[in-house]
């Protein structure tokens, strides 16, 4: 992010500059404003969330969960850490069934617990498979194709989840072969 | 639908077996709710810098201009150059790309191949600037090159893959 915003920004900034410097404080203002507005209703939706899985936690059912998908994960992510297993489960359900408001939080407690144990190889990957829309169902799309009045507003949801697949594959294999603990 | 069914059928799962096994609920999720807010206070700054770049990266006409830079590019390899825009946002901003999908959608008609491609397109990757930025917030970011790299990859394999998909299928 270090490299990227900068470009972006002091390309952006010349560009307006050019154009309409009269845009340019009122985009930042703009995003901002979006930041603050998504985060009230990031924080609706991680109440929710974080809320349930304190009671899946403590219920015992997380913890069959966590076996179920255990072995396949620790397998991927290279680590036997209890606590990054069962968050990095928890968030790779989420996103499957298209819950973003639960994914988020689960990767977050997941990768910041990765990089304490020093496990950054983990974290990367569990980033990759986030950054590949993994989801059974892309419901968000079909919900807007079937709003602008599509014949079928599912029969994308097949090509999109074997693109996701594409993306997930290309992900790992490029961050894979990184050291396994460093 | 299916979908609508499942939410209140997996809170009822979970509650009742919590509540079997005689877990205090209201406490238990109130401990849970109350970690959002820490949460959030440290994820803002990064979400109000990453939604601030793609507002000026759309506002400022540079995503405009990278797209038509990228247009003889995109359609030498099947990428039909009307989704350009809305592969240069869906990095930087969930709620800008899907403005710009449902934009798509209403012009082009649902049914078009334009709009099938944005839908794929759309659903088969994440914002992955975003994702970096609060995934990895208040961490050591050395290193996040390749797999910011390794994501963005994937995604222009998804949106070509997925052009050709929508094509066959």
């Amino acid at each position: 992010m270090n490299a990227v915003f900068p470009v972006i920004f002091l390309a952006a900034a010349l560009l307006c500059l050019i154009r309409d410097p009269a845009l340019f404080l009122p985009a930042l203002l703009e995003g901002g404003q979006k930041a603050a507005v998504l985060s009230l209703s990031l924080l609706a939706s991680y109440c929710v969330w974080l809320g349930f899985f304190q009671v899946l936690e403590e219920s015992g059912l997380e913890r069959g969960l966590g076996r179920l998908m255990r072995r396949p994960l620790a397998r991927l992510l290279g680590t036997r850490d209890e606590k990054s297993l069962s968050a990095a489960a928890r968030n790779l359900t989420a996103n499957l069934l298209g819950l973003p408001g639960a994914s988020a939080p689960a990767a977050i407690e997941a990768t910041q617990r990765m990089m304490q144990t020093g496990n950054r190889r983990a974290a990367h990957l569990l980033f990759v498979l986030n950054c590949a829309g993994l989801q059974l169902l892309p419901t968000t799309v079909i919900a807007l194709r079937t709003a602008a009045g599509a014949a079928s507003p599912a029969d994308i949801a097949l090509p999109t989840l074997l693109s996701s697949l594409c993306c997930a594959a290309v992900g790992v294999l490029i961050v894979a072969p990184g050291a396994r603990k460093s | 639908m299916s979908a609508a069914l499942l939410l209140p059928l997996l809170f009822l799962c979970v509650f009742a077996v919590a509540l079997f096994r005689r877990v205090k609920i209201y406490d238990c999720f109130v401990a849970g709710a109350k970690r959002a807010v820490p949460l959030l206070v440290s994820l803002f700054p990064y979400l109000a810098a990453v939604l601030m770049l793609a507002e000026l990266f759309e506002c400022s006409g540079l995503a405009a201009l990278a797209a038509r830079a990228l247009a003889p590019l995109l359609s030498a390899i099947g990428i039909p150059t009307e989704i350009a825009p809305l592969l240069l946002i869906k990095p930087f901003s969930g709620s800008g790309s899907l403005a710009l999908l449902s934009r798509i959608l209403s012009e082009y008609g649902a049914d078009s191949y334009i709009a099938r491609c944005a839908c794929v397109c759309y659903g088969a990757s994440d914002t992955v600037f975003y994702l970096s930025a609060i995934y990895f917030a208040g961490t050591q970011r050395k290193g996040l090159l390749l797999p910011v790299a390794a994501a963005l990859a994937g995604q222009f394999t998804a949106t070509v893959v997925g052009c050709l998909l929508c094509k066959w299928l």
